[in-house]
């Protein structure tokens, strides 16, 4: 993968899922969570990486989603589980564009 | 989850006696080396930078030698464990202060089918608690007495 922008979007989601995994499952297991500022500060300093058009989409996404980004397997989106044109795997390693899911519209992340 | 499919997460590959780090970060680093020797991990960067943020949020130092640094990415598609010894000790700034020598890594993705990430991270939890057990698995020297513990604990 080396659509950058896709990479830091990556991550954004990666923390944004942290953040609430860790309020609301972590803290009764007993891991101390005390700097929940410090990353939301962290998660802020992202989205200045982030291109106003993948940040816009993740967060309008973000509404109706809990993860607007989601990953490809077998040219099938794991979000609605709906077959993706084969060529849209090929395009997407070409041009390193934002290619979402024809059907629930989510973002497409491709492993490999 | 039963188990059974509890004790297959714990693979001898996944499984490091004495690690060389002597911080936390190296640490992090060695162990998702046994990764990115194997391909499992689709950005062992992100992944890295991923683990570094979640102990912004707390150190995942649960006291009395453990630490049990986890989160889901995106860059796995399937839900691993590593299981790494250091015999030194390192400062994960745990609550007690105390170095830790146990070190479970726990990585998920972000949606898994069988939703066994929360469960797992919560029953390795479990495990540790017990004195005992903690002790007995902290002093195992390798992965056939490690999995054997685990195995009757679980
Ligand atoms: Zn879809």
């Amino acid at each position: 993968m080396k659509n950058t922008q896709l990479e830091i979007l990556v991550h954004y989601q990666d923390i944004d899922l942290m953040l609430r995994e860790a309020e609301e499952v972590e803290k009764t297991l007993g891991f101390p969570i005390e700097g929940h500022e410090k990353l939301q500060g962290a998660k802020k300093e992202l989205e200045k990486h982030i291109s106003p058009k993948y940040l816009h989409t993740y967060q309008r996404l973000r509404t109706r989603y809990k993860r607007p980004i989601v990953p490809v397997q077998n040219d099938t989106c794991l979000g609605c589980f709906s077959k993706l044109p084969t060529y849209f795997k090929v395009r997407a390693r070409e041009d390193q564009e934002m290619y979402t899911c024809e059907n629930c519209g989510r973002i497409l992340y491709w492993m490999n | 989850m039963d188990t059974s499919s509890f004790i297959s997460l714990f693979r001898e590959e996944r499984y490091v006696s004495e690690l060389k780090g002597t911080r936390k970060n190296q640490i992090l680093d060695e162990l998702l080396g046994l990764l990115k020797q194997n391909h499992v991990v689709n950005h062992p960067d992100l992944l890295l930078e991923t683990l570094k943020k979640r102990e912004t949020l707390g150190s995942t130092g649960l006291g009395k030698n453990v630490a049990i640094p986890h989160c889901r990415t995106l860059t796995v598609s399937e839900l691993i464990v590593i299981v790494g010894h250091s015999n030194k000790g390192v400062d994960w700034q745990a609550m007690d202060k105390k170095p830790v020598t146990l070190i479970f890594l726990i990585i998920a993705p972000p949606q898994e089918k069988q939703n066994i990430y929360l469960p797992v991270l919560g029953k390795i939890c479990e495990i540790v608690r017990e004195n005992k057990i903690r002790k007995m698995l902290i002093r195992a020297t390798d992965f056939r007495d490690f999995i054997n513990i685990i195995g009757a604990a679980a």
